[in-house]
């Protein structure tokens, strides 16, 4: 008995160091992020009750409806334009017949997601520029007029979009492909003797069963919307700002930047409401965080 | 897999060769809007600064030279910044994995008491974003003394609920017998951990390691967050500053595509070193933790 109790406190000295970090660095701003929404914080540091006055100034803000219209706009763009590129790409690398290039194409259009949002934001804008990228160029050998994507506000917003969507095309690939080559060889066996053909046997079977995991990317996806910072806070400009500012970039711009801590607060807990309950619909969903 | 090996059998009809030609046009079409924007930024960093500025596509460097290279390594100042993003992503990896195993071990000993508390607690951090508690946080580091230190970096992200379950996920398929026979010969738990499962969860480990790694090199908001000193500022703040601050090509600036370009390569280099000989981890990570983003 004494031995176990022994062998017990050294497992929690083990742990220890996690709890105390999860404490520290996430359970208490947590709960000091929720009072702050309910308090007004003076320059020097004094505090006051101010009740629900930062909610009530929130949803009183057209700002605020405006970069919660942007993250819907921007988050459901990427849901619904970034849902097909990578089951199409998923599919076309599972029919290659030659390995190697499998294994080429599968590297090639995973890389991307392995870039900051920094790299990616400099590329693009190199390649996107009114003079000297290679979009503009093609476009003024065509006999256009140069665009400016990245001062235009629905370009930028577009690009938006379109970034993450090229990003992360081959990281969901990979996900789709491990569901494709997981599906039971016998079922398109059984197809062929029936005759069906490569495209009917991929719309019949494959895209079919593709089903949850098309909901593990949709959840992920919906869920990530809320979490969008890094790729707007690094591409917009003062033109473009109000059109693509989302609810993290206005946060950390109310909070950090401005020192408005309480609404910076309550706008963050109501997000975090928000997620919690998409979190839970996708834990009941995908079954996952089930304890034994 | 299981298709492409039956599909060996049948692809000398006509039609089969038709829709394989579709299949690699398709392919390949999606590669070049990955390799082309590459390819450019490869070509302006080897390119001169008079070069790069010329009008037209440059998909070969004008006038080859590294001038880029050393002007954003030594004048520019990301000598000093590439240091300290690879101090953050290397202390910080190894603290983040090193936790990530212990609290692993400790969750798949059954019969602690308090282990279904403690699974509770760091399941539900797993649902609650890190960005949205920034700015206690930043409270947090700040009364802590943390700014403007490396090790507000190393801090920050050290402990994650997804590697703690993907670590206690690899732990549970080692034999238990194993250990209960080390335990009867009277090794530790501490031993039981170091000599008998770090060794046999390599690639767990290994797949925590490489995630954190690229989460680490390229990390941004915790550095704009608790960073002011700009000496120090890791790579991504840096790079930030040079690539999307400074659009405008004016003769006199010292920060010409070439040299953003460079700075681009930069950061991306060790990333696509490491890749190729990891990517067997990267796959089954992917697969393993499709719901950790």
């Amino acid at each position: 008995m004494t031995g176990n109790m022994r062998r017990y406190a050294w497992l929690y000295v083990m742990i220890l160091p996690i709890l105390i970090y999860l404490a520290l660095f996430v359970y208490y701003p947590l709960v000091q992020g929720v009072i702050s929404s309910f308090q007004e914080t003076k320059l020097l540091g004094a505090t006051h009750w101010v009740g629900t006055a930062n909610y009530e100034t929130a949803i009183n803000t057209k700002q605020f409806w405006q970069v919660v219209r942007n993250t819907l706009l921007i988050g459901g763009g990427i849901i619904v334009l970034g849902f097909f590129p990578p089951i199409l790409v998923a599919l076309a690398l599972n029919e290659l017949i030659s390995l190697v290039f499998k294994k080429i194409a599968q590297t090639t259009v995973y890389i991307p997601h392995l870039f900051s949002w920094v790299v990616i934001a400099g590329m693009w804008m190199y390649i996107l520029a009114p003079n000297g990228g290679i979009v503009n160029e093609t476009i003024k050998a065509l006999g256009g007029q140069p665009i400016s994507f990245f001062t235009s506000i629905p370009w930028s917003r577009f690009l938006m979009i379109a970034l993450p969507i090229w990003r992360d095309m081959g990281y969901y690939a990979i996900i789709y492909l491990a569901a494709i080559t997981a599906i039971n060889p016998s079922l398109y066996e059984a197809a062929r003797v029936d005759g069906a053909s490569r495209f009917q046997q991929t719309w019949q079977i494959t895209l079919p069963l593709l089903k949850p995991t098309m909901m593990v990317v949709f959840m992920l996806n919906t869920l990530g919307m809320l979490r969008i910072f890094d790729q707007i806070f690094i591409m917009r400009n003062a033109v473009t700002k109000r059109y693509v500012d989302v609810l993290m970039t206005y946060v950390y711009d109310l909070g950090i930047t401005q020192h408005k801590i309480g609404l910076a607060s309550a706008i963050s807990v109501m997000v975090l409401g928000a997620t919690l309950v998409m979190t839970a619909i996708v834990w009941t969903v995908t079954g996952f965080g089930k304890e034994e | 897999m299981s298709q492409s090996q039956d599909t060996t059998h049948a692809h000398k009809t006509l039609s089969d060769r038709v829709y394989q030609i579709v299949v690699i046009v398709f392919l390949l079409v999606a590669m070049s809007l990955m390799i082309i924007p590459f390819w450019n930024v490869v070509s302006v960093a080897f390119s001169s600064a008079l070069g790069s500025m010329q009008s037209g596509i440059i998909l070969w460097p004008r006038e080859f030279t590294v001038d880029g290279f050393r002007i954003i390594w030594k004048n520019l100042g990301l000598e000093r910044a590439f240091m300290n993003s690879l101090i953050v992503t290397v202390f910080g990896t190894i603290a983040h994995v090193l936790l990530a195993c212990l609290a692993g071990y400790v969750l798949i000993q059954k019969d602690l008491p308090g282990r279904r508390l403690i699974v509770g607690i760091i399941l539900a951090t797993m649902a609650i974003p890190g960005e949205l508690i920034i700015i206690p946080l930043f409270v947090v580091y700040k009364n802590l003394g943390l700014l403007d230190s490396l090790f507000a970096l190393v801090l920050s992200g050290m402990v994650s609920g997804f590697s703690i379950l993907l670590m206690r996920n690899f732990f549970s398929g080692v034999p238990f017998d194993l250990a209960e026979s080390a335990r009867i010969d009277g090794a530790s738990d501490i031993r039981i951990f170091a000599s008998i499962y770090m060794p046999l969860a390599k690639a767990g480990i290994a797949t925590i390691a490489l995630f954190e790694m690229v989460g680490r090199w390229n990390m941004f908001l915790p550095v704009i967050l608790y960073i002011n000193d700009s000496r120090k500022y890791t790579l991504q703040v840096v790079l930030r500053s040079l690539v999307t601050e400074n659009q405008g090509n004016s003769g006199t600036s010292m920060i010409t595509p070439n040299v953003q370009m460079a700075g681009i390569l930069i950061a991306v280099l060790p990333l696509l070193l490491f890749y190729p000989v990891m990517q067997r981890y990267f796959v089954k990570g992917i697969s393993l933790g499709a719901v950790k983003e």
